[in-house]
């Protein structure tokens, strides 16, 4: 028997299809998120049958996660991001105590406990400064693409400084400094910065490590290192961190 | 007052408390009362009710009248300041435009301001409130402040305020007091007859209305034996602390309570804060004996705020809390910073998940806010697994 987590995020929307009897992973698919979220996401899954060749009723359970979980009429259950990011975390890389998940529209910081359960966490509030949003709204500012960002970051010379409270007013700021001659590469690093910023105001004083990365954010090239100067503490990319949510969902599939 | 039917019950009776309010300070009024309206718990009621007056809560909960305070506040002030405000601009608060005096105190920054401006526009005693509890002269001077308001209450009120008023003025505050704390303590049963809703809402604007009374102990007569609807998991129990939810600003607690939550108890001024305490009946000088009472009270606005602490372990122990949630309407400071020890509190000292909620009155996040009770509820879950 199989079991499937599918989290239904801002931007994309996962699925993950594991073997219940191991605990592998038999197939997996990303997808762009739209108005038909509902349907979007059955398609999804289907194809994640296919490729791993089984059938719906091979599936035992399915655990929907993500802002969109509860429209996710067909999964069986619903697990919040927070606990689905404890769970696939701790099963690629037990030990982890500190997890930074940026994605579409929210950034979270989850502390581990000793045993991998969540101990507390803390979310970005009424503002996407700090998100995955935020990369790509300032992107289409300095007219680069989101995989492009951080190799124009790398370039930059001496970051700028960007606010981390508001996005509409970073934006601003930025329309600003363009406006002064600051270079792009100068920009995107200052905006890396200012979102390891805001990750760092919610991890407090109470930092553990080992840190792990996951989210749509992680793949963006020169976050992870802007994270790790920011923190002061080594910072790894999950493997697959766009897919840690549905893991983690699949995982609560099978009872953890 | 009108008569009621008899088959009528604590809950609905209640659920008409601002029209009930209504009708008992129309009628009072009418026979010569004076209205009296307060914003805070550290107002010793008492003090107005024996001068002959009706004391009337005006905190505002209106998502609605926070944003009709712009005007003339702040964007980012306190929903709870700017909504009592908005009331006053709107002239949509009954209380406050039949009400003959305003009694405040000196307590957060943003509510000592406001009052200036409320007292454009109705007449106004400010009490100044000493914030260092433990300081022995404190007590002197707060017991001083309490002079002035009855000097003050008996020269526009032309009454006399005597011992023999206030000290009976005290046994209907304790009655009710008792009353609420009795009804409060139906939530310490492993399956309570209530939810923290319920709770939460039999209360009134007007303390100690005779036919509250009455609805109290006919609650205590009947709910305890009541069991609420079973859900699929048990619900978690949870201790609430922090902000006070004025009437219209329940959101969160709803919240918790649609997402498989009980609050099981409130530590805040809508809660169990303002009755856990009653004034001593018999006392030589009852102003002393009410400054002691009120003074008490551990608001954040105090420092250091030990006492807070105290009733929050002895709550969780007594309430069996599985959790806390800590509720901050935005920029309050005061609660936002000595949220840093009340979540070490909960997490080293109790061994309990916390939670902080910073929020207003717009519903704008309450999808985000789930999310976290939803997630806090997990762990609570998981932790009993394992």
């Amino acid at each position: 028997m199989f079991n499937a987590g599918v989290d239904a995020g801002s931007r994309t929307i996962k699925v993950v299809l594991m073997d219940a009897a191991n605990n592998r992973v038999v197939s997996s698919g990303i997808c762009g998120q739209g108005v038909r979220q509902t349907a979007i996401a059955r398609e999804l899954f289907n194809k994640a049958l296919f490729e791993a060749g089984i059938k719906r009723k091979d599936v035992r359970k399915i655990v929907a996660t993500g802002y969109g979980r509860d429209a996710l009429n067909w999964a069986d259950t619903t697990v919040t991001e927070i606990t689905c990011q404890a769970y696939g975390v701790k099963h690629q890389a037990p030990g982890v105590r500190t997890v930074i998940d940026i994605g579409g529209q929210d950034s979270k910081l989850i502390r581990l406990d000793k045993n991998g359960a969540v101990h507390d966490f803390a979310m970005n509030d009424r503002c996407a400064a700090g998100t995955g949003r935020f990369l790509e709204i300032v992107a289409r500012r300095l007219e680069l693409n989101l995989d492009d960002i951080g190799a124009a970051a790398k370039k930059a010379a001496r970051p700028a400084k960007v606010s981390s409270m508001c996005v509409v007013f970073a934006e601003t700021e930025i329309v600003g400094l363009l406006a002064a001659g600051e270079s792009a590469g100068n920009l995107a690093a200052g905006v890396q910065n200012s979102i390891a910023r805001r990750i760092g105001d919610m991890a407090g004083a109470r930092l553990e490590g080992p840190i792990v990365f996951t989210g749509g954010v992680a793949l963006i090239g020169g976050m992870r290192s802007a994270l790790s100067r920011t923190l002061k503490r080594p910072v790894a990319v999950a493997a697959d961190p766009q897919l840690t949510g549905a893991l983690g969902a699949a995982i609560a599939a099978g009872g953890q | 007052m009108t008569s009621r039917p008899a088959t009528k019950t604590p809950f609905r009776h209640f659920r008409a408390q601002v029209k009930n309010c209504l009708e008992y300070a129309a009628a009072r009024k009418k026979k010569g009362a004076k209205i009296v309206g307060i914003m805070c718990e550290y107002t010793p009621r008492e003090l107005i009710m024996a001068a002959g007056g009706v004391p009337v809560c005006l905190c505002g909960g209106s998502a609605e009248m926070a944003e009709a305070a712009g005007k003339a506040l702040p964007a980012n002030l306190c929903p709870v300041i700017k909504s009592t405000f908005g009331f006053n601009l709107e002239k949509k608060n009954p209380f406050l435009e039949m009400s003959d005096l305003l009694v405040a105190e000196t307590t957060c920054d943003g509510k000592k301001k406001m009052y200036e401006l409320l007292a454009r526009d109705h007449p106004m005693h400010v009490l100044e409130l000493p914030q260092k509890p433990d300081d022995p002269d404190a007590l002197d001077h707060w017991t001083a402040e309490l002079r002035k308001l009855k000097a003050a209450l008996e020269n526009r009120f032309s009454v006399k305020i005597t011992d023999e008023k206030l000290r009976s003025a005290i046994r209907v505050m304790n009655r009710e007091r008792k009353l609420k704390r009795e009804l409060a303590a139906l939530m310490k049963a492993g399956s309570p007859p209530l939810t923290g809703r319920e709770l939460l809402d039999m209360k009134s604007l007007i303390a100690a209305m005779p036919e509250d009374l009455k609805q109290y102990e006919k609650a205590l007569a009947t709910l305890p034996g009541r069991a609420l609807k079973p859900q699929a998991r048990p619900r978690v129990r949870v201790l609430m602390t922090g902000v006070p939810l004025p009437h219209g600003a329940e959101r969160v607690l709803d919240i918790i309570e649609g997402h498989g939550g009980l609050v099981v108890a409130q530590e805040n001024c809508t809660g169990l804060k303002p009755v856990l305490e009653d004034t001593a009946e018999n006392a030589a000088d009852p102003i002393r004996a009410l400054a002691e009472k009120y003074f008490h009270l551990p608001c954040s606005v105090m420092t250091p705020n030990n006492a807070r602490l105290d009733q929050l372990r002895a709550m969780a122990c007594e309430y069996k809390a599985e959790c806390v949630i800590e509720l901050i309407w935005q920029t309050c400071i005061t609660y936002d910073v000595e949220a840093a020890s009340v979540k070490r509190l909960a997490e080293d000292g109790l061994n309990l998940p916390y939670l902080r909620v910073e929020t207003d009155f717009s519903p704008s996040d309450s999808a985000r806010i789930a999310l976290r009770v939803e997630s806090l509820f997990e762990t609570v879950r998981g932790r009993g697994r394992n």
